[in-house]
């Protein structure tokens, strides 16, 4: 009995070692803090879907590395004289299910996704006119020019996938490099290697699991036990736990995430840009990068990230420099000398509700009287993004591919301007920026996030780091200016 | 005995339709609107009326409670907004792991805490009973994510022997089992003293003795019989809290179980989940009692005439 007893053990220790060992094939293990919503294209809304869904759907072109737009399943493309005809030459490609991609599932995924019936956000495609299927390849004709368009076409929810997929949110059917082979909620995402895939690539790992796992501390611990690879999100508070370790890499990227102290500038005496100017030139932006975000990411000045180098307004680092003299004259000045107001924080982001502790002392040694209120993020949502009732908050919001997707946020009457923001030339330049292209687009870009800089929507403070942890021997990471992470490069 | 049956079981489905109306309006009075959380910062009117529309969400709420337990008895339990899967899917997924999870750490507790009961109520002056006792003390101090992590740390990290995380082989059970069963052995272990250290004041103890049985046969024959039913009880109260979930061991184990599922559900306001799971979980508490209750009434005609 008792030998018997000793055999089960050691069986058992061989079993745990041969499960825990590595494999044969090449498997990627990848942690993610939680499920993605939907696999429909025109349905999802989380990044968390975006970020594995990047693998497996593929759109007319895709989005470079570099913040550009090149082609996927379009081979090549033109544009008629008035820029308002685009005509895309499809690749041979076949879907996931093994059948040709047609010009006819093009028409009908793009039209799908421009359904406001249907899509979420078929608003960001309302610049289509119509869709047109010709020989091998597809036209698409626009009401107008319009700048944005072709990245718009790369984002996630103008995917292509086939015109008879049912089932896309479980089953999703695309044409990337990897498909979806299983998905238990709460649990694995296991993606597979897709052989057929048109570019004849064969990426290094031939299976690629997201594990999720909800505790940042747990995840450190796997990656340290051999459990997971790479962690491509990994929070600033665990950084320490792997920084030194010799075998993990750690690399830092921006996230072309805006981090901002929105202020509600329809809310007297915030109306006054005196009073919003104290506020700016009262906070100490480095301070708050290194007690939030241990000294990663990028101070910012206006809504763009450096991130979006082509884009980017570099220029204006000295506007609202950390001056708290000054920001007392203003104050006084405007008779607010004892201001007191309420900051909102959302308790579900650990760096906003970090750097609006920081900013609420800095403010405080203004004289100001800082109420800190912390609300959970449907709260949040409900009541400062929706109603709009609120004097300041902090939050981080979303980069895009391009920049008209991001700097008409702030435009007078966007539906998505919880700041109430309004300014007449800057209107005028988000307009004509669409109808622009090359170098004048560039300019007019520079010129708005000029106006946002002194004019001060909110105050700007960074680009929160997005903070790679990989286990050593992993190579290719490759950073985009999208949440994404993109499995195909990575190799051992 | 029948008009006993009758009774518990007329208030086992009062029970279960008052949680279900009280659960159902709870979610719904909670801040935040489901739509509004699917949508995030990027949320335009246009987007929110139709996803409102889609979710049924523009329906008075009395009608959608009715239409969702009309559903639930017949076994429609719709779709997750959270994850696009049916509910039924999602329970069937979570619901046999916390089983799993409850039984085997009540069942290891148990084990463990019965032994250190009794010799902490048979010799409370020696020094294995002082040693158990102050280890009981720690063991009920012990937040469970700290010793969920010191365990990954020492097992999976350090020795490599056991998996850091996931129910992939049954070795991933071992550090969440054992992290669920430390504080609870410590309270149950206690209970058992309790219990049996009163049993062993008994007079019919000491008749036992005086009419000149063995010491063991006293203890385990006479005394456990009485001294264990506090343990069975506080252990029974116990699995029915982990059939509910364990938050943070699933958490810290990336374990895919009742607790995640409702955790996940309710800060997406995620209704048909929500609903749906809160009331399998009652029900199946109401049922554990309802089975508890019968069997201590066929055991105990004195709980019967109660």
């Amino acid at each position: 009995m008792k030998r018997r007893v000793l055999y089960m053990v050691f069986l058992s220790v061989l079993t745990v070692f041969a499960v825990s060992g590595p494999g044969f094939a090449e498997v990627l293990n990848i942690a993610i803090p939680q499920d993605p919503d939907s696999f429909d294209p025109v349905k999802t809304i989380a990044a968390a879907t975006a970020e594995v869904a990047f693998n497996i759907y593929e759109g007319l072109v895709k989005a470079t590395p570099a913040g550009g737009v090149e082609g996927a399943l379009a081979s090549s493309w033109t544009v008629n004289e008035a820029g308002t005809v685009y005509t895309f030459q499809l690749r041979e490609a076949v879907f996931h299910d093994g059948t040709p991609v047609t010009p006819a599932d093009v028409v009908s995924a793009l039209n799908r996704a421009r359904d406001p019936g249907v899509a979420v956000r078929a608003g960001e495609l309302s610049m289509i006119k119509d869709v047109r299927a010709v020989e091998r390849g597809v036209e698409i004709e626009l009401a107008e020019p319009n700048g944005a368009f072709l990245y718009a076409l790369a984002e996630v929810y103008a995917s292509i996938y086939p015109a008879h997929a049912s089932d896309l949110a479980r089953r999703p059917i695309g044409t990337g490099p990897y498909y979806l082979e299983e998905w238990t909620p709460n649990q694995r995402l296991g993606l597979r290697r897709f052989d057929r895939h048109w570019s004849g690539e064969t990426p290094y790992f031939e299976q690629a699991n997201f594990l999720i796992i909800p505790d940042e501390n747990s995840m450190v611990l796997n990656l340290k036990a051999g459990r997971v690879n790479v962690i491509p999100r990994l929070e600033a508070s665990v950084l320490h736990q792997v920084e030194n370790d010799p075998g993990i890499t750690v690399l830092s990227f921006p996230m072309n995430v805006v981090q901002v102290f929105s202020i509600n500038n329809a809310r007297p005496p915030f109306d006054d840009l005196r009073v919003r100017r104290a506020l700016a030139l009262g906070v100490n932006r480095e301070e708050i990068l290194f007690g939030a975000a241990w000294g990663h990411g990028a101070l910012l000045d206006s809504a763009l990230s450096p991130s979006m180098a082509g884009f980017y307004n570099d220029q204006l680092r000295e506007v609202n420099p950390y001056n708290p003299e000054l920001a007392k004259e203003l104050l006084k000045e405007a008779g607010q000398e004892n201001l007191s107001f309420t900051l909102t924080l959302p308790a579900n982001y650990p760096l906003h509700v970090q750097a609006g502790e920081l900013v609420a002392q800095q403010w405080k040694a203004l004289g100001l009287d800082v109420e800190l209120q912390i609300v959970e993020w449907g709260t949040w949502l409900d009541r400062v993004y929706t109603q709009r009732d609120y004097d300041v908050s902090v939050i981080g919001l979303a980069g895009r591919l391009d920049p008209h997707a991001i700097l008409v946020r702030y435009t007078t009457g966007n539906s998505r301007n919880f700041f109430n923001f309004s300014n007449e030339r800057y209107d005028e330049l988000i307009e004509e920026g669409l109808r622009a292209y090359g170098d004048e687009r560039r300019s007019i870009y520079l010129e708005a996030q000029e106006i946002l800089a002194k004019e001060l929507p909110g105050v700007f403070v960074m680009d929160p780091p997005q903070l790679v942890a990989m286990a050593k021997g992993i190579q290719g990471f490759r950073n985009y200016p999208t949440y994404v992470v993109d499995v195909a490069g990575l190799y051992r | 005995m029948r008009q006993y049956l009758a009774q518990k079981t007329a208030g086992f489905l009062l029970t279960a339709v008052l949680v279900s109306i009280v659960t159902f309006f709870v979610v719904q009075i909670l801040p935040g609107d489901p739509a509004l959380l699917m949508l995030g910062t990027e949320a335009t009117p246009e987007a929110y009326a139709r996803l409102r529309q889609e979710l049924n969400l523009d329906r008075p709420a009395l009608e959608r409670y009715l239409r969702w337990f009309w559903n639930f008895l017949q076994g429609e339990w719709g779709r997750s907004w959270r994850y696009a899967l049916p509910v039924r899917d999602l329970a069937a997924q979570s619901f046999p792991l916390s089983l799993v999870l409850a039984s085997l750490a009540v069942g290891v507790s148990l084990l463990a805490a019965v032994p250190a009961g009794i010799l902490m109520a048979a010799r409370p002056k020696s020094w294995p009973a002082r040693f158990l006792s102050a280890l009981t003390q720690v063991g009920m101090g012990l937040p469970q994510f700290w010793t969920g992590l010191l365990l990954i740390q020492v097992f999976a990290v350090k020795l490599g022997l056991l998996p850091a995380g996931g129910n992939a082989s049954w070795a991933g059970f071992i550090l969440p089992v054992l992290t669920l069963a430390l504080p609870r052995t410590a309270v149950l272990s206690r209970f058992m003293r309790v219990g049996m250290s009163d049993a062993l004041r008994q007079d019919y103890i000491r008749t036992a003795h005086a009419k000149g049985l063995s010491r063991p046969v006293v203890f385990f024959k006479h005394a456990l019989r009485n001294g264990s039913l506090a343990v069975l009880t506080v252990a029974g109260l116990q699995f029915a809290q982990l059939l509910a979930g364990t938050i943070v061991v699933e958490q810290v184990f990336g374990l895919p179980g009742v607790g995640q599922l409702l955790l996940a559900g309710t800060l997406q306001r995620d209704l048909p989940l929500v609903q749906t799971v809160v009331m399998i979980v009652v029900l199946l508490i109401l049922l554990f009692d309802l089975a508890f209750d019968l069997l201590l009434g066929l055991l105990d005609p004195r709980i019967r005439y109660e």
